[in-house]
């Protein structure tokens, strides 16, 4: 699941994604994402999450998601432009796996997605 | 302008001696591309005439050895290697060493510097401070290693497979970059180190990282460089290769293991004896 | 802390352009203090908290459109102009957070405001400029800066 509220950054994600086999779906922002999962009958393997956006933000996201049993076995990715020191580690402490900041190149994403064992490293160039 | 024959085998010649790498006819390309930045940082108006000053200025020769070898890295993204190298590879090591012996590890074409710091994580996670190691780290590329010992890295770079926490843990914002803590330097030493040469003596080790370097190499230096690095491991160390790399029917004197999902290379006579989670490959 | 300069800039277009707009690294971001021409298309978002203030982008209308198919991957006559305010939107976005992340800590970050120049001039009357980076990427001028509205000390 991508989450982002810029259309332009979910195409790029969609794409990168895509090409590793996995089905996309994308959310605008937290609450579209939160909906979204109610009505999944099986919660994705990762969403990749942007962290400032309308409504309700990434970090937010991420707490309502971990508050709930029933989506332990998703993997949490934030892929944002919020980059402190400080920051990644709040995201962390609401219980985010991983971190990719923006700008990021392609093989980043599938680095970090192999590194949480999502994909394959011989995907790896 | 296109290169002439001449100038391409002064290039070529060059970098065959200096670092041992192989650039067949029909990589003029490749050196046009590679060369083009040096020519415009040095006020030069063309490739050809950076090749002709360079046949003159020991300093710019040396600029093209460092332009004309791939330095590309990242952190700990080939995963195989190097959960071989915490559960299989250091927990036996730890075992067969007494606790006073500090583990040697050495990167051995460590370019920017991700390899050894990477490393340097992984010990430090691996080991809780419960022995000593030390880590040396080695390139042929004075910017490389400049860059390595600096241990600055950008946001770009840190994203190349760097597992978030150990960014939190190890590293601090320096401006647009981030900068590996003192934690981690403390216990790596770099030195500009030529592999196709021989090898300044030092003590023998555990562990040797050989990764995505023989690559670059012709078969008789694949084997002089294997073969060098091997008189410098203890006869029970490890060698890990990069993913398209191996010793086999190259040198003898290594033989290839399984060590978890990686394959890892072991100076022949330790394999004779059993080792736990260790199977032949 | 000290403020942002136009190096810090430069180092962070340099990484936005190589990961969405020139990844094979042919048609490079130029800076150059070359007066740039009208901008037509304005990106911002605002910073607040410890520090406050904004960093802008402005783009000339052709530049603006070949952010916006670069970022997408589509071909320009495939724009819209939805496309372009959320492709620029987006890059002020990164390049915000990233200038944000030089600022003393405990400061947010806006979602970004993206207009056309007719409405967006001197939207920020109080704001004094801190650093800002003009050039021009195929051959159509953009400019990047930095302002504060708070005096900083
Ligand atoms: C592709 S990088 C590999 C970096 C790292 N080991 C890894 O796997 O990510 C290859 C490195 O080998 C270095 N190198 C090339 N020829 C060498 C030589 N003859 N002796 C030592 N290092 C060499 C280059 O400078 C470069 O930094």
């Amino acid at each position: 699941m991508v989450i982002d509220d810029s259309r332009a950054m979910r195409l790029i994600l969609r794409r990168i994604v895509t090409q590793l086999g996995f089905e996309v779906h994308e959310a605008g922002n937290g609450r579209e994402a939160l909906d979204l999962l109610e009505s999944m009958s099986e919660p994705p393997q990762v969403a990749l999450i942007d962290w400032n956006m309308p409504e309700m933000n990434g970090l937010e996201f991420v707490s309502a998601v971990r508050s709930q049993e029933r989506f332990r076995q998703i993997t949490l990715m934030m892929v944002t432009t919020e980059s402190e020191h400080g920051q990644i580690v709040r995201a962390l402490a609401a219980g985010a796996h991983e971190y990719v900041i923006k700008p990021f190149t392609p093989d980043a994403i599938t680095e970090k997605l192999a590194l949480l064992g999502l994909v394959p490293s011989g995907t790896l160039s | 302008m296109a290169l002439t024959q001449q100038e391409f085998a002064f290039v070529s010649g060059l970098v065959r001696r200096e670092a041992a790498i192989v650039l067949e006819t029909g990589k003029e390309y490749l050196v046009e591309a590679r060369l083009l930045p040096l020519a415009r940082r040095t006020g030069t108006p063309s490739v050809s005439e950076f090749v002709a000053r360079a046949q003159r200025e020991r300093a710019l020769a040396d600029q093209i050895v460092d332009a004309l070898t791939t330095n590309e890295t990242s952190w700990l993204r080939d995963r195989e290697p190097f959960s071989a190298f915490t559960d299989i590879v250091l927990p036996g090591l730890m075992e067969q060493r007494t606790p006073m012996q500090k583990l040697r590890v050495w990167s051995a074409a460590c370019s920017s510097g991700q390899e050894p710091y990477g490393l340097a994580m992984l010990l430090e996670e691996t080991l809780k401070s419960s022995r000593q190691y030390e880590i040396l780290a080695t390139d042929i590329s004075a910017e490389m290693l400049e860059r390595a010992k600096n241990g600055r890295y950008s946001q770009l770079e840190v994203n190349r497979g760097l597992p978030v926490p150990m960014l939190v843990k190890y590293f601090q914002r320096a401006g647009t970059e981030w900068q590996v803590n003192d934690a981690l330097r403390r216990n790596i030493t770099f030195q500009k180190v030529n592999l196709a040469a021989p090898l300044p003596p030092v003590q023998p080790f555990d562990v040797v990282f050989l990764r995505n370097v023989l690559i670059y190499f012709d078969l008789e230096t694949k084997r002089s460089v294997l073969r060098r690095i091997r008189s410098l491991m203890r006869p029970d160390g490890w060698l890990f290769l990069g993913a398209a790399e191996t010793t086999i029917g190259i040198d003898d004197g290594f033989e290839r293991v399984v060590a978890g999902r990686a394959s890892a290379y072991r100076p022949r006579a330790a394999t004779t004896a059993p080792v736990g989670a260790m199977r032949k490959g | 802390m000290t403020s942002p300069t136009t190096d810090d800039l430069q180092a962070i277009t340099e990484q936005v352009w190589l990961s969405y707009l020139d990844p094979e690294g042919i048609n490079p971001f130029l800076p150059s203090e070359e007066a740039p021409g009208m901008p037509c298309v304005i990106a911002a978002v605002s910073v607040t908290g410890a520090w406050e203030g904004h960093v802008v982008m402005s783009f000339s209308e052709p530049a603006s459109k070949l952010a916006a198919s670069a970022l997408m991957g589509m071909e320009d006559e495939e724009v819209t102009r939805d496309d372009i305010a959320d492709a620029v939107g987006e890059l002020v976005n990164v390049i915000g957070g990233n200038v944000k992340s030089l600022l003393p800590d405990g400061s947010l970050l806006s979602l970004p405001h993206v207009a056309t120049i007719d409405e967006g001039v001197n939207k920020w009357p109080a704001a004094v400029e801190v650093c800002h980076l003009r050039g021009s990427w195929q051959n159509e001028p953009i400019a990047i800066s930095v302002w504060t509205s708070k005096s900083t000390g």
